[in-house]
């Protein structure tokens, strides 16, 4: 009996703290978006824009997501395979899932037919403007083909008959593009140009996401290109119930979702819109936000040094890193002021080696980070030029500790790891001795340029200068801050810049997302095309050093069957390229907020666009202290 | 006076048309690289660029490579290199003309708009091929025997940017609403204030409340307005508990809008204040004033009956303009209390180059510039019938 008493009482207790710790959990999310950051189009497929893929990876499944370590998860595919290592991909759906309106109401089964139309409406020419094409266009047998088939008949036939083509059966579509599907197995296979290992990771983006060809019949092929929240269909976890732009977006648990077991849901999420970071913190203050994420530089100090409100210094808790890997891209083929000349200065020294590398090993960039992250700035210190979490090796390793092992550089709370006083100053020598007798006048003028709009980023470069002048030495190389309206037209095509620092999100989860970007003589590489220009530099320690990269890159690459072994030679290609200092990788965004929501229990996702999804977050109704936060990073790490 | 008003309205149309074409042509001179944003810019492949400024009317598929920007003999097509960078095969794209862009703008202003059975737009129809459609009765009549509506719309395009794909005027029209709905309020809210104020500050010249009255205007002038808004913001929701941000959700959303048009109130009636104390001052040294205390009417009649009313003539030429403004909404505002209105609306459209919704927003204010200055002179012949618009009318 006692026993059974004791079993009665344990149980209730158990019960007791359930919901004493449900109760003390969030119901309802308020969270925010900067102004700049408004949603511009509900239609998931048209969209490249992450403050539009952050609201739509809510409303729809796509065949997989992310969990909270960043391995892939089942979503509306409940399994996947490969029969042949790679080439062929086949995902089969669950069953039950529904399209439902914006009311909760069924409108039509989510069928494999979907992810058929779907990508015919990413590849139309007609239909998507040629949006998110790129990457089913480079991995799906066919789907180029297919494009480049609608864009001819669009010219030769116009765009409405463009636009009545579909992913029918003996349709264009179904004859060219490698996808088939099974509408009564629930499968759906792609057929891929080559072995891709990552391509499940490719399943978590918007360019395969499913599409109802009910729905294009109901809307029209015009209507769902212009769909609002009040015409579409759902199939995600949540329905928009509320839209205003500018203004706010509610979002309400989605009745009768298929997965509705299995996940835990906020029974409304609120995104308000506001002005800047600092009305968000007033925002907060007043209860009216669940987070501040991150705080601004003049408030984060004025509360850790408990300036102002300094009730919150116990609640400051540090962010987790964003996705972004960020460089210092330096430009090879820069020109003067005109925007035409030449700049040959600048363009001998940085093709010099020992310039770069003084740079690489002299620049000491803690007070750079201090402005991202005033209260531990090293958290932000970068050595890769890939970013964290994109990939990981059978054991678990991520990609980036292998770069490190490589360069023989690991993180130091203590101080900034790469920072080689010695080694600068021997570079610098060099250098200096060596482009002098190229002609090269010092200090080398270095054109940095910023937002004229932006008091911050002003400030940010005042503290570069000062990193440049002491760390460098003015006698050798003179930062001068430039400003601009538009980036593109007034800086990067008439190439006034000696470098950029700007940051790289993989889209999939391989490190050929960023290594790709910068091979040598390559039309697909982006930062070699439109910001380093390294193609256009005939000095032939650089292209040697370029070319060495690039055939590594070409080797990892080529190795598709044993992914340890392709992360290998991709480590030894990213640290040749580092230690040939062609980019200074510069630091991530890791910032100081205050939070109801614990960080750790979120969808981390380094890649793709599934990391703002509100699905099983575990929240607090009380702001998380920095105790409580670092608890859970630990209970995150034993996992 | 007909002759007149239709005059003016001529001229006004004229103007708002020169006002369109200018900013028309200006926006489309502005270099491709604007018309993306930097993720754009970033993620974009040249195919992907020009296919969206085609999609805008901006460019052309080039007819005579067809888009592949080699010639039949292999050869680079010429008509098409104007942005290629390969030397060897043009971009297949070509600049669609301005004049024939602008031509585009006029031609669909009107267009037929076509509507299933559940009220859901499935086809728009501009003038050009409306006739084609029409034309084609059996498909026409076919789809409006499915329940099929036709509606005629006034057209200014789509937004393509801030608000993708949806109808500029449609955007307009909610945005108007709500900037209007607090505009309006702390309008009459300042005007009553302001001009109450404003005489009880030249009845009592160089006294106390005048003194007051003049501190409080330098004061609203002088500190920035962004200062006084985020100390009424803070003071508002720490002090009085009023909401930080408009919500049209929220239980009381009349609450929501007080901060809001606080601040839009504070501004307008110090400048009401002061433009009716300088009237009603000029005014009072007037000789018919004198004439009228010394025929022994009392101060309140004077100042009401007299004063009041020629010093509100001005005022009141300004009345429709401010009146009609409110549309317009406040930038700072608006952007400051999350109102989504339209005061942000220009610059954000101007700022993401939203080329439809720029031309839409113009024309709006042009035309209530425009109206409002012509309904102003007309008010002012009402209240003071001496001034007169045609011919020449007494002095005042």
């Amino acid at each position: 009996m006692k026993k059974v008493l004791s079993i009665v009482l344990a149980l209730a207790l158990l019960l007791g703290m359930a919901s004493f710790a449900s109760a003390d959990e969030l119901t309802e999310l308020n969270t925010y978006e900067t102004q700049a950051r408004e949603l511009e189009t509900w239609n998931v497929h048209y969209s490249q824009a992450a403050a539009d893929l952050n609201v739509l990876c809510n409303l729809f499944d796509g065949l997989l997501t992310n969990d909270n370590h960043g391995n892939l998860k089942a979503n509306a595919a409940k399994s996947y395979e490969t029969p042949d290592n790679g080439k062929t991909w086949i995902f089969t759906l669950n069953e039950g899932m529904k399209w439902i309106n914006k009311e909760g109401e069924e409108q039509a089964d989510v069928k494999a037919s979907d992810w058929a139309t779907g990508l015919e409406w990413v590849l139309n020419y007609s239909k998507n403007d040629s949006y998110n094409v790129s990457m089913p266009a480079e991995m799906i047998a066919g789907a180029n083909d297919y494009y480049e088939y609608t864009k001819a008949m669009a010219e030769s036939e116009g765009a409405d008959a463009v636009k009545a083509l579909d992913a029918g059966e003996g349709s264009k579509f179904a004859e060219t593009v490698g996808i088939a599907v099974d509408d009564a197995a629930g499968t759906i296979t792609y057929t891929l140009v080559d072995t891709l290992p990552y391509f499940p990771s490719v399943a978590t983006y918007n360019c395969l996401y499913p599409l109802s060809a009910e729905l294009i019949e109901e809307v029209g092929v015009d209507g769902y290109r212009d769909i609002t929240w009040e015409d579409m269909w759902y199939s995600g976890a949540y329905v928009v119930t509320y839209y205003e732009f500018q203004n706010q977006k509610v979002l309400e648990k989605a009745p009768n979702y298929w997965n509705d077991a299995n996940c835990k849901r906020f029974d409304k999420v609120t995104i308000k819109m506001v002005e800047s970071p600092a009305t968000a913190y007033q925002l907060f203050k007043e209860g009216q936000l669940d987070h501040v994420t991150p705080l601004d530089t003049a408030t984060l100090q004025d509360i850790y040094n408990e300036k102002a409100d300094a009730e919150y210094k116990a609640n400051l808790v540090e962010s987790r890193p964003t996705k972004y890997s960020y460089q210092m891209h330096l430009v090879y083929a820069k020109n003067l002021e005109d925007g035409e000349t030449p700049d040959v200065n600048w363009n001998t020294a940085v093709a010099n080696e020992n310039f770069r590398k003084s740079w690489y090993y002299g620049l000491d960039l803690t007070g750079y980070f201090a402005r991202t992250n005033a209260i531990n700035p090293l958290s932000c210190q970068n050595f890769c030029y890939t970013g964290n979490g994109v990939a990981f090796t059978s054991n678990g390793t991520d990609y980036t500790q292998l770069v490190r092992d490589e360069l023989g550089l690991q993180y130091s709370t203590e101080n900034y790891a790469r920072l080689n006083k010695e080694l600068a100053a021997e570079c610098k020598a060099k250098a200096m001795e060596e482009l002098t007798a190229k002609g090269v006048t010092f200090p080398v003028e270095v054109d940095y340029y910023i937002s004229g709009a932006s008091t911050t980023a002003a400030e940010t470069a005042k503290v570069l200068e000062n990193i440049f002048s002491e760390c460098l030495g003015d006698d050798y190389v003179k930062l001068v801050t430039k400003t601009y309206t538009s980036l593109a037209p007034e800086v990067r095509t008439p190439r006034k810049a000696s470098f950029y620092i700007n940051g790289w999100g993989a889209d999939f989860a391989d490190p050929i997302n960023f290594l790709g970007q910068e091979t040598y003589n390559d039309p697909q590489a982006y930062y070699s095309n439109a910001y380093s220009h390294c193609n256009e530099n005939d000095d032939p320690d650089l292209v040697a050093a370029y070319q060495e990269f690039t055939g590594l890159v070409t080797e990892a690459k080529a190795i598709t069957g044993d992914l340890d072994a392709r992360y290998a030679a991709f480590a030894k290609a990213e640290a040749c390229f580092l230690n040939h200092a062609l980019v200074i990788p510069c630091s991530y965004e890791i910032g100081w907020e205050l939070t109801k929501i614990n960080n750790y229990t979120k969808v981390y996702s380094m890649y793709g666009m599934q990391a703002y999804r509100y699905v099983d977050w575990e929240t607090s109704t009380e702001a998380y202290t920095t105790e409580q936060m670092a608890a859970n990073a630990e209970a995150y790490a034993a996992q | 006076m007909v002759k007149y008003i239709l005059k003016r309205l001529f001229q006004s149309l004229l103007t708002v048309l020169l006002v369109v074409c200018v900013v028309f042509v200006l926006m489309r001179m502005m270099p491709k690289e604007y018309f993306f944003t930097e993720d754009e810019l970033m993620k974009f492949t040249d195919q992907q660029k020009y296919s969206k400024l085609e999609a805008q009317g901006i460019m052309d598929i080039c007819s005579r490579c067809h888009g592949n920007g080699l010639l039949e003999d292999g050869s680079a097509c010429p008509d098409c290199m104007t942005y290629s960078t390969n030397p060897n095969q043009g971009t297949g794209y070509v600049d669609r003309p301005v004049l024939v862009q602008l031509g585009d703008f006029f031609s669909s202003m009107f267009e037929m708009r076509v509507f299933n059975a559940k009220g859901k737009e499935v086809k728009s129809i501009v003038p050009v091929s409306l006739w084609q459609w029409l034309g084609d009765r059996e498909n026409a009549f076919g789809e409006l025997k499915e329940g099929y509506r036709p509606r005629l719309c006034f057209n200014l395009g789509k937004s393509i940017r801030l608000e993708k794909g949806q109808y500029v005027t449609d955007v307009i029209a909610v945005k108007m609403s709500v900037s209007m709905s607090i505009g309006l309020v702390s309008l009459a809210i300042s005007l009553v204030l302001g001009v109450v104020l404003g005489v009880l500050q030249a009845r009592y010249k160089d006294g106390l409340f005048d003194h007051v009255g003049t501190g409080y205007t330098v004061l609203v002038n002088a500190v920035p307005h962004l200062v006084i808004y985020t100390i009424i913001m803070i003071a508002g929701a720490s002090i009085f508990g009023l909401p930080m941000r408009y919500d049209a959700t929220a239980a009381e959303p009349w609450r929501t809008m007080v901060l809001p048009v606080v601040c839009l109130s504070i501004g307008s009636t110090a400048g009401y204040m002061l433009w009716t104390r300088r009237y009603m001052v000029d005014e009072l040294n007037k000789d018919y004033i004198r004439l009228a205390k010394l025929k022994g009417l009392s101060d309140r009649k004077v100042m009401f009956r007299h004063v009041l009313k020629n010093a509100f003539v001005p005022l009141a030429q300004y009345l429709p303009y401010s009146i009609l403004l409110t549309v317009g909404g406040s930038l700072l505002v608006e952007r400051f209390f999350a109102v989504p209105g339209m005061g942000p609306e220009l610059t954000n459209a101007i700022s993401r180059y939203d080329l439809n919704l720029v031309q839409g927003i113009v024309l709006l204010y042009a035309t209530m510039g425009i109206l409002g200055v012509f309904l102003g002179d007309l008010l002012m012949t009402i209240i003071d019938p001496r001034i007169k618009l045609t011919g020449k009318g007494d002095v005042r």
